[in-house]
């Protein structure tokens, strides 16, 4: 009986990692969203975090901690690069600085040798596991919570519904947009490097456009209201092409109609709740 | 060699160009980031390629066909996706993400019904002569996307500057509700923009898909993020800019793999982008658009 | 004589039900890229697969008369679906074997943990280097580009006198980098100078720069290790800026597709490229094959489609050979397995990769087909 839950649990591992990897770049998209600036650079970070976190262990033979925060800080110290000039610009120059990094990021991996190039990086320690996966999870999960309930939230919802008049009524625009990227940046690079050490190999190729819509289509589709949100999201859609097997072919297609059902219907996203605030 | 490279830079910055003056049409014009451009090069291509195949239509019919064909899917994306959140005038980001959405769609179902090996026109569609000047060699098809490109750029000033249809254009671009205070049918001459776009698109794929050999779903997509590169580097909603900065862009990229090093031709694009953001991010000719907040 | 009758009922009822067991079906997990870009990698040999099993089990099966059965899992080239496909088949339907997955970044993310579980996994396309390398249970059936292109560059430089030359490779993709490594590697020991090398882009169709480039080096020949895509692209543009019919191209395996001709037209004509197996290879057993195939699929086959096809047979000689499914038995049996197929004599090396190259042959384009080179006829 152990023998068979053992088995069990071995055949749906992968999914279950991959629903709290998800789920952390669901939380990372929900940052910058909730500030009202689009994400398209979390694919990026991931890659950076991932690519610098496994050559902390492959080639450096560093610890995995070392590793954890080598990808959490390397993506940080690229969103304060392209942060700060572009944060003074509308939306949607943000948003296209940021698909130009994603490119720059995947060819610049690509052309690197040392990171084995198009090759890419095998052999990667298995590190980490279930435990520390959820546990990061759900830290972040309670920690965003509390954020969004004080007044860092509140500034941070003001500035979305109208950012001038935000700025007005003495928001520090450029500093939370800032702040917010950088965070973002790290959780994403934190999922990237965590999801490596799962899977033994990564490549140049997976940190590309197609993931940054996929991570993006995961709080599209939970709604931002909440920090569960995102985190629902990215479980339906890792869920959904293992559980209807016929749609595997159809995936792209249904992150992308899901992206536009949700900007076009459903503002809010599927779990429509707001949060409650005190402050 | 320099003069050949000059060439394969004009020609390829020809492609490049015609990518953003649609692209940057409908921004400047409609405030709309739509990315199913993209996607109407292949459709243009494929419509093509069809005629060419079971009308056996040559370049000069099949051209028009597709551009008709793919603007008025232009239409109907617009109506569909994009009305709705210009008439409750939502964010631009809105409507980036909802084509986001639709171009991710309608590529794979693309794929999915036409599977994604290349195809190629037959081999009677266009002229296939190659002329030799001044030790350049040139072939028909190159001479005809560079032609194309620069009558279609003309083509459009013109009538944005130049006509009535062009006045009611900008009207709507700089305040849609005046200019239906003023009697501009604001739906009409969206629908117009959006089919004027498709077919650029149409016909930019078309002509691609002639000159590369090389058609299938995905062909637009490669494209895509060199053409936010040019269109930023021009100026976001300025045909000049999208022309010249295709154009310019086109010539480095191929100067650089010519004399540089190869793997860095892709690199060069989105470092003139990310440059660009930095110094001058309203590009070359583009109106101011940073906020002061 | 009641208890007679129980007696008969129950032997026949044991008997039906041993016979029964007997009869049930060896199944076996395939991983393939059934949809998506890349399946045309994983159909032909997802087909192959189906008409050899049909074969081997029309006549008597394995292990006097099992049937073969694959359970095939689609993974769309996506990495993370392969790996929960091979999870799936590995530890839900406990299959002791599995075939693929179809590309070599696949099998870097899957094969560690199939090594890990210990169950036999034969990558059939898998060409990159380093796959075997990952553990004793990865086998390969797919002739790696180390065998096949030092013996095109060799047959060339003999037949031509190449001295010097100009490469060109896709430098985004793991096969067609790998490719390049050994191309590098074998012009070196040739002693053929390499005037310069240019990288693209796999999804690239403006090659144009690097053309020039080339054309201006004045080599003997190009050698280019790309997919099909870009390498029509290649060869047509090259001719259109007056690279002449005297400077061939000569290619890796992304060549090895009849779609070359379709794109590239007449510009083809020339080119060469080796390959594992050859379509009108004459010896009966592959003539019969190309001629299963074609009736059942409509097709021609092609090498991925052999080398599945070979797989096959090997496998089932394997489970013969081990008596059984056990895992550590078929390991040993599939490690001393051989097999005369399509492909020519097969059996695998300490290494586990595919030990015989000789039926390796270098093909050349003429008039839209590829035909041996230095055949006339």
């Amino acid at each position: 009986m152990l023998d068979s839950l053992s088995d069990l649990y071995w055949t749906y591992q992968n999914i279950i990692h991959g629903i709290a990897v998800n789920g952390i770049l669901g939380l990372s998209v929900y940052l910058v969203l909730s500030i009202g600036q689009l994400a398209l650079g979390q694919a990026a970070f991931m890659g950076i975090g991932a690519y610098f976190g496994a050559i902390a262990t492959t080639k450096l033979g560093l610890p995995f901690p070392v590793a954890l925060l080598t990808s959490v800080l390397a993506p940080a110290a690229v969103a304060l690069a392209i942060g700060a000039p572009t944060l003074r610009l509308t939306g949607v120059y943000l948003a296209i600085s940021m698909l130009g990094l994603g490119e720059i990021s995947r060819l610049l991996f690509l052309n690197w040798e040392y990171a084995g190039g198009a090759l890419g990086l095998s052999g990667i320690p298995e590190r980490g596991g279930v435990y520390l996966l959820y546990g990061v999870l759900i830290v972040l999960i309670i920690a965003l919570f509390f954020v969004g309930r004080s007044r860092i939230g509140r500034a941070m919802e003001a500035m979305r519904e109208d950012e001038t008049a935000a700025g007005v009524m003495g928001v520090n625009v450029p500093r939370y947009k800032l702040a917010t990227l950088v965070a973002s940046a790290m959780l994403a690079g934190l999922a990237g490097c965590l999801s490596a050490h799962l899977s033994s190999f990564i490549g140049p190729n997976e940190y590309g456009f197609e993931m940054a819509t996929t991570i993006l289509s995961f709080a599209l589709l939970g709604g931002i209201g909440t920090p569960l949100g995102p985190v629902a999201g990215a479980a339906i859609l890792t869920l959904l092409p293992e559980v209807l097997r016929f749609l595997a072919d159809y995936r792209l297609m249904i992150n992308g109609a899901i992206i536009v059902v949700a900007v076009l219907f459903m503002p809010r996203g599927l779990l429509s709740w707001r949060m409650k605030r005190t402050v | 060699m320099l003069q050949q490279q000059l060439v394969n830079g004009f020609v390829l910055g020809a492609t490049y160009a015609l990518f953003a003056l649609g692209f940057t049409m409908m921004f400047g014009v409609l405030g709309v980031i739509n990315l199913t451009y993209g996607v109407y090069f292949a459709l243009g291509a494929f419509a093509a390629l069809w005629a060419s195949k079971s009308i056996g239509l040559s370049v000069w019919l099949a051209l028009p066909v597709g551009a008709i064909f793919t603007g008025c899917i232009a239409i109907v994306i617009d109506t569909l996706l994009l009305t709705r959140l210009r008439r409750a005038k939502a964010p631009e980001l809105s409507s980036l993400m909802v084509t986001i959405g639709a171009t991710l769609f309608l590529y794979t179902g693309l794929s999915v019904v036409y599977g994604t090996e290349i195809r190629r026109f037959p081999l009677d569609f266009a002229p296939s002569a190659a002329f030799e000047i001044f030790g350049v060699r040139v072939v028909a098809t190159q001479a005809l996307i560079v032609v194309a490109a620069l009558l279609m750029a003309a083509a459009l000033i013109w009538i944005v500057r130049g006509t009535k249809v062009g006045l009611a254009v900008r009207g709507v671009a700089e305040n849609p509700d005046a200019a239906a205070l003023m009697g501009v049918n604001g739906g009409l001459v969206t629908h117009l923009v959006s089919f004027m776009s498709g077919a650029i698109g149409g016909a930019a794929g078309v002509l691609i898909g002639l000159n590369f050999n090389a058609i299938q779903p995905f062909m637009g997509e490669n494209m895509m993020l060199r053409g936010f590169a040019v269109i930023i580097i021009g100026g976001l909603g300025d045909l000049r800019g999208a022309l010249i900065a295709g154009f310019l862009l086109g010539i480095i990229e191929v100067l650089t793999a010519g004399y540089f090093a190869s793997a860095a031709k892709d690199l060069i694009a989105f470092a003139l982008l990310v440059i660009t953001l930095w110094v001058r991010p309203v590009g070359l000719f583009g109106r101011a658009a940073a906020k002061r907040a | 004589m009641r208890a007679a009758l129980i007696g008969a009922l129950t032997a026949a009822l044991i008997g039906a039900a041993a016979a029964q067991e007997s009869k049930e079906p060896i199944k076996l997990g395939a991983i393939e890229v059934l949809t998506g870009p890349n399946n045309r990698y994983g159909i032909p040999a997802q087909r192959a697969f189906d008409l050899a099993v049909g074969e081997i089990n029309k006549s008597g099966g394995v292990l006097g008369g099992r049937p073969i059965a694959i359970a095939y899992e689609d993974s769309a080239g996506n990495k993370d679906q392969a790996m929960n496909a091979a999870r799936k088949l590995i530890g839900r339907d406990k299959v002791p074997l599995l075939l693929g997955p179809t590309l070599s970044n696949e099998m870097f993310a899957v094969g560690p943990v199939v090594n890990d579980r210990k169950i036999p996994i034969i990558g059939t396309s898998t060409t990159a280097s380093g796959i075997t390398a990952i553990g004793p249970w990865v086998f390969r059936t797919a002739m790696p580009e180390s065998d096949v292109i030092p013996v095109t560059l060799k047959t060339a430089k003999n037949k031509l006198g190449l001295k010097k030359v100009v490469v060109m490779y896709a430098n985004d993709d793991a096969f067609t980098k790998s490719a390049y490594d050994v191309m590098k590697d074998s012009l070196a020991k040739l002693g053929i100078e390499t005037l310069a090398t240019e990288t693209f882009s796999g999804k690239d169709t403006d090659f144009t720069a690097q053309l020039t480039k080339a054309k201006n080096l004045n080599p003997d020949a190009i050698v280019v290790s790309g997919h099909v895509d870009a390498a029509s692209g290649i060869i047509l543009q090259g001719r259109q800026l007056g690279i002449g019919k005297n400077v061939r191209f000569i290619g890796g395996n992304g060549f090895n597709s009849p779609k070359l001709a379709e794109i590239a037209g007449e510009a083809a004509d020339g080119t060469l490229v080796g390959s594992p197996w050859f379509l009108t290879k004459k010896d009966e057993v592959n003539q019969k094959f190309v001629k299963a195939y074609k009736e059942k699929y409509g097709d021609d086959p092609d090498q991925f489609a052999a080398q599945a096809y070979d797989t096959m047979y090997l496998v089932a000689k394997a489970i013969n050979a081990a008596g059984g499914t056990e895992p550590d038995k078929l390991r040993e049996a599939l490690q001393k397995a051989k097999n005369d197929g399509v492909m020519g004599p097969f059996s695998f090396t300490e290494g586990r990769d595919p030990a015989d190259a000789s039926g390796v042959v270098v093909l050349e384009m003429q008039g839209g087909k590829f035909r041996i080179f230095g055949e006339t006829s």
